[in-house]
C-alpha cells in the first residue's frame, strides 16, 4: 500500500474510482466489526469536514472539481466506500495529532482529556473507531452531559496519516435531578425506600453531589449528603464521600437502637473490587430499659474506624431471575484502624457463593447458594471479649435468599432477627405484664444454605409478565463464639442445631422490586424462634 | 463454665463507671452506691460500663433478670429499699433532722459537685473519670455537651457566672458546716449506725478529697473540717481498702419471687422524665392491623402501575439526551 497524503484521501492517489462500479455502503458490515453493542454509539467517519480542507476531491491532482451537490455526495460516498473496503482487508494505520474539546464552559479540561488517554495509543483506524466509542461511553458515564458528540478530522496538511478527534460536549442544563427507588442493601438485610436530590457538576469537577433520606422497613432511617469526584488528584478509579447520619430501631428485636454519624469514603472501585474507609461515631441505647444483660454491657460510645474490602465476581445473567452462571462476593472488614486502643477492633469476613444450572424446559433453573461469614474482635484479651453487638450476624428478614448477593442474611420463613443466641430481657415486676421475651442477641459465626427451583408457569399471560414459580429449600444457622464460648464450638453441634424450612411460591418480578409470594413450611427451628409456617410475602430489589 | 456464669448472672453485680483516683468508682454518683451496699455488707460484684459516661441508668444493679437503674422510683438506693433487698434507713425517717440533712446533700452538695467537677475545674477530673475509655473526638463533644447541660440545669449565664459561683460555693460551705455539726466525732451521722445519708455524703467527701484537683474551691472549704476528712479517711481504709474481693465465698441472690414491700407495684420500665400513654391490647391490634391493610394497598397500587404501565414508575430523574452521540 503506497503511502498516504492524508488520512481523509483514502483512495490512492493514483486510482480512478469508477462510479458505475461503486460498491454499496453497508454500514452493518461495519457495525459488526468495530461495534460491540450499543447502537445509539455508531461510529460514522466524518469526511465532510475533511473535503473542505481538500484541494481535490479525491484521486489526483489533475480530476476536475465536482460543481453539483449530487457529484459532491457521490464523490464522497466513493471515499468511503473504499475506505471501508481498505479497512476491511486489513488496519489502517492513523495515529493521533490533536484532542480538540469544544463546548465545556464549566468542566474543566482535564476532566474531560483524563477520559480520553485511550485514545493516545492508536495505531489504526479500526482502533480509533474502537476508542472513540469507549471515549463515547465513559463521557456519557460522568453524567454530567446531555450529549456527547466526536467528530474525526484530518490532522495537519504537512503530517501525513494523522487524525485529529474533536469532541463536543453540551453540558447538562438541569443539574438538579430527583430520584425514588427502592433497594436491598445486605448490610441492612432489609428494602429500603430511598428519595435523592442530585446535583450535577458544581465546581466543573465532574463532581455529583447528592443528598438522600432512605427509610427501610426494619425501622431504620438514614439522612445522607455525598459527593462523587471522578477524578481526584490522579487517583485511577473515582472517589465517593458520603457523610451520613442513621438511626436504627432494635427495640423489638434485640432492645437497643443504634446511632451512628460517620464519614464514609470510596476509595477504590472497579468492576470485582472495592475499597472503602469508614469513619463513625456509634452510639448504642436503650430508652425501653428492658434490655438483656449482653445488651447493657454493650450500651454507650463507640468509634468505628474500618476498612472494608470487597470482591465481586457475577457471571450470572440476572441478579434478580439467575438462570445461568456463577457469582462470589467475599468482604472482608477490619476495624480499629486508629492508634487508639479505645476504637472499636474487629475483623468480620463474608463470603457468598452462588451457582444457577439451566434445565432447559420451561426457562427453568437450578440455584444453589451457601454463604457464611464470622466476626472476631482482636487486641489484648480479644478471646474473653464480646464481639461488637452491631458487628455482629442476625440472620432472618423479609427480602428473598435468592436475591440478597453478599453474606449470610435469611432464611424463608424467618423473620428479622428471628433465630440464634438470645437472652432474657429485664424481668418486670408486675403480675399483670407478660413475660417479657427475649433479645435476639446474634452470632460471630453463621453459615446459610439454599436450593431453589425456578420454572415459568404453562400460561402465557404469565410469562408475559415474567411471572414464574419456584421451590424452594434452605437451612441455616448462627452461633457464638467469643467470651471462650469457641471452646465448645464443634461442626456437629452446628450441624445438629441447623434451622430449616422448605416452600414454594410464585415470583412476581417488577421494575421496582422481585416480590414473592410463598408458602412456607418450617422443618426445624428451636425455642424463642420468631419463625412461622404459612404464607409470607417478600420483597427484593436490586442489590 | 455455664453454672458459673448462671451463678454470676445471680449474684447482685453493681454496673459504674471505672475505678480512678484510688477509689472504686470516682463517680460522684456511683460512688454512694458501693459505699451503701459495703455498710449494709451486702456481698456484690463490681463491673464496669466505662463507654457510657452520659448515661442516666448508670449506675445500675443486676442480679438475673432483676435491674433497677439509677433513673427509676428516685434512685438505685430507692429501690433497693422499696423492693426489700436492703434497706439502712428503716428507723430514721422519723428523725427530725434527716430530711433536712438529706434535702442538703442530695441538692446544695450535689449541685456543688457537679459544677466544680464541669465548670469550677478544669474538667481534667471529669475526663478521667468519665472519659478515659472513649477516644478524642467523642471526648470533646461529650465535654462541651456535659458543660453546656451542667450550666443549664444550674442556671448559670454569662450575666450572672460569677453570682451563681458564689452562691453555690456559699451554700456548700453551710452544708459542710451543718453535717460536720451533726456528725461531731461519731462514727456515723445518725445514732452511730450506717444510713444511706452516710453513703451519700461519704461518696461525695471522698470524690472531693481525692479526684479533685488540689486547686479546687470545693477541696479547700471541705479541708476545713478536720472531722469529716477523719471520718472519709477512716471509712475508706474499712470499706474500700481492706475488702481486696468484692465477691465473698458467700453470695446472696435477689429472689425472684420479690414484690415491692409497700403499695401497689407500679414499676416502671420507663424513665420518669418521659412517661409513655398506656396503650391498650385492642388499639394495638387495630394500628397493626391499619397498617397492613395501609402496606397491602400500597404494593397493590404499585403492582399494578409496574405490571400494567410499564417502565420506571418510581425513576423521576431527568433523561440525559442521547441523540448526540453519534458520530459524524
Amino acid at each position: 500500500m503506497s503511502n498516504l497524503d492524508s488520512v481523509p484521501d483514502l483512495t490512492p492517489p493514483n486510482s480512478k474510482p469508477d462510479p458505475e462500479h461503486q460498491t454499496p455502503f453497508s454500514t452493518n458490515e461495519i457495525d459488526e466489526e468495530d461495534d460491540d453493542g450499543d447502537d445509539e454509539n455508531d461510529v460514522e467517519d466524518d469526511e465532510e469536514d475533511e473535503d473542505e480542507d481538500e484541494n481535490g476531491v479525491s484521486g489526483g491532482p489533475n480530476r476536475p472539481k465536482p460543481h453539483s451537490r449530487e457529484a459532491r455526495f457521490r464523490s464522497e460516498k466513493l471515499k468511503m466506500d473504499s475506505l471501508l473496503q481498505r479497512m476491511k482487508t486489513g488496519p489502517v494505520s492513523v495515529r493521533i495529532h490533536d484532542v480538540i474539546i469544544k463546548g465545556n464552559t464549566k468542566t474543566k479540561d482535564h476532566i474531560i482529556e483524563a477520559e480520553t488517554e485511550v485514545l493516545n495509543n492508536v495505531g489504526s483506524m479500526q482502533e480509533l473507531l474502537k476508542a472513540s466509542q469507549i471515549v463515547n461511553l465513559r463521557l456519557q458515564a460522568l453524567e454530567i452531559f446531555d450529549s456527547v458528540k466526536i467528530t474525526l478530522d484530518s490532522g495537519p496538511p504537512e503530517l501525513p496519516g494523522t487524525a485529529n478527534v474533536i469532541i463536543e460536549v453540551v453540558e447538562t442544563t438541569r443539574p438538579l435531578s430527583g430520584q425514588i427507588g427502592a433497594y436491598t442493601k445486605a448490610e441492612a438485610r432489609s428494602s429500603t425506600v430511598e428519595g435523592s436530590l442530585k446535583y450535577k457538576n458544581l465546581f466543573g469537577y465532574g463532581d455529583l453531589w447528592d443528598g438522600s433520606l432512605a427509610y427501610g422497613y426494619d425501622h431504620s432511617a438514614e439522612l445522607s449528603a455525598g459527593v462523587f469526584l471522578p477524578r481526584f488528584k490522579g487517583l485511577v478509579t473515582p472517589v465517593t464521600a458520603r457523610a451520613y447520619l442513621l438511626s436504627q430501631d432494635w427495640l423489638t428485636f434485640s432492645s437497643y437502637k443504634e446511632r451512628s454519624m460517620g464519614l464514609s469514603l470510596g476509595l477504590f472501585s472497579n468492576q470485582h473490587h472495592e475499597v472503602t474507609y469508614n469513619l463513625a461515631w456509634r452510639t448504642l441505647t436503650d430508652p425501653s430499659q428492658m434490655s438483656s444483660r449482653s445488651v447493657r454491657r454493650q450500651l454507650g460510645h463507640n468509634l468505628l474506624s474500618s476498612l472494608k474490602y470487597t470482591f465481586k465476581f457475577d457471571r450470572r445473567n440476572s441478579s434478580m431471575r439467575p438462570t445461568r452462571g456463577y457469582a462470589f462476593v467475599s468482604s472482608t472488614q477490619l476495624g480499629g484502624l486508629v492508634p487508639d486502643s479505645r476504637s472499636l477492633r474487629f475483623l468480620r469476613q463474608e463470603f457468598d457463593l452462588r451457582y444457577a444450572v439451566p434445565l432447559g424446559f420451561y426457562h427453568a433453573a437450578l440455584n444453589f447458594g451457601v454463604s457464611g461469614g464470622v466476626v472476631f474482635p482482636w487486641g489484648n484479651g480479644f478471646s474473653s471479649k464480646p464481639s461488637s453487638l452491631p458487628e455482629r450476624f442476625f440472620l432472618g428478614g423479609n427480602i428473598s435468599p435468592v436475591c440478597a448477593l453478599g453474606g449470610p442474611t435469611t432464611l424463608w420463613g424467618f423473620k428479622t432477627r428471628g433465630f440464634g443466641p438470645t437472652e432474657p430481657k429485664r424481668r418486670v415486676n408486675n403480675e399483670n405484664a407478660n413475660p417479657s421475651g427475649v433479645d435476639f442477641l446474634g452470632g460471630d459465626l453463621a453459615v446459610t444454605a439454599l436450593a431453589d427451583l425456578s420454572f415459568d408457569l404453562p400460561f402465557r399471560w404469565f410469562r408475559e409478565k415474567g411471572i414464574h414459580a419456584h421451590v424452594f429449600a434452605c437451612a441455616g444457622n448462627v452461633t457464638k463464639l467469643t467470651e471462650f464460648e469457641y471452646r465448645n464450638f464443634s461442626v456437629q453441634k452446628l450441624v445438629e442445631s441447623l434451622r430449616s424450612s422448605v416452600g414454594v411460591g410464585l415470583v412476581v418480578p417488577t421494575s421496582l422490586f422481585r416480590m414473592e409470594i410463598n408458602y412456607c413450611y418450617i422443618l426445624k427451628k428451636f425455642n424463642h424462634d420468631r419463625a412461622k409456617t404459612g404464607a409470607w410475602l417478600t420483597f427484593s430489589s436490586a442489590t | 463454665m455455664a453454672q458459673v456464669g448462671e451463678r454470676e448472672s445471680e449474684e447482685l453485680t453493681l454496673v459504674t463507671t471505672k475505678p480512678y483516683f484510688d477509689l472504686p468508682t470516682a463517680c460522684p454518683l456511683c460512688l454512694p452506691l458501693f459505699i451503701y451496699l459495703k455498710l449494709a455488707h451486702f456481698p456484690f460484684r463490681l463491673s464496669f460500663n466505662s463507654i457510657f459516661p452520659d448515661s442516666d441508668q448508670i449506675p445500675y444493679v443486676e442480679s438475673g433478670t432483676y435491674v433497677a437503674y439509677n433513673n427509676e422510683n428516685g434512685g438505685v438506693i430507692e429501690n433497693l429499699k422499696r423492693d426489700g433487698i436492703v434497706d439502712l434507713d428503716s428507723e430514721f425517717q422519723s428523725v427530725p433532722d434527716w430530711v433536712a440533712m438529706k434535702a442538703m446533700i442530695s441538692s446544695w452538695l450535689a449541685d456543688a459537685m457537679m459544677y466544680e467537677l464541669w465548670v469550677g475545674s478544669d474538667g481534667k477530673s471529669a475526663c478521667k473519670i468519665y472519659y478515659s475509655d472513649l477516644s478524642w473526638p467523642i471526648v470533646k463533644v461529650l465535654f462541651l455537651k456535659q458543660v453546656y447541660s451542667v450550666k443549664q440545669h444550674l442556671g448559670i449565664t454569662k450575666d450572672n457566672a460569677e453570682q451563681r459561683e458564689d452562691e453555690i460555693y456559699k451554700r456548700a460551705k453551710i452544708a459542710y458546716g451543718a453535717l460536720s455539726t451533726r456528725l461531731g466525732d461519731q462514727d456515723f451521722l445518725f445514732d452511730d449506725r450506717p444510713s444511706s445519708l452516710d453513703a451519700t455524703f461519704l461518696g461525695h467527701v471522698l470524690v472531693t478529697l481525692h479526684a479533685l484537683p488540689e486547686t479546687s474551691v470545693l477541696r479547700s472549704k471541705l479541708l476545713e473540717h478536720g472531722n469529716v476528712v477523719r471520718y472519709a479517711e477512716k471509712h475508706k481504709t474499712k470499706l474500700i481498702e481492706s475488702s481486696s474481693s468484692s465477691s465473698g465465698p458467700q453470695f446472696r441472690s435477689v429472689p425472684s419471687s420479690s414484690t415491692p414491700k409497700r403499695g401497689p407495684s407500679n414499676w416502671s420500665s420507663k424513665p420518669k422524665s418521659q412517661p409513655k400513654r398506656e396503650k391498650t391490647e385492642g388499639e394495638k391490634t387495630f394500628k397493626r392491623r391499619a397498617r397492613y391493610f395501609l402496606a397491602a394497598q400500597l404494593v397493590v397500587v404499585l403492582l399494578f402501575l409496574s405490571l400494567m404501565g410499564g417502565n420506571d414508575a418510581g425513576d423521576m430523574e431527568l433523561d440525559d439526551e442521547d441523540e448526540g452521540n453519534a458520530f459524524d
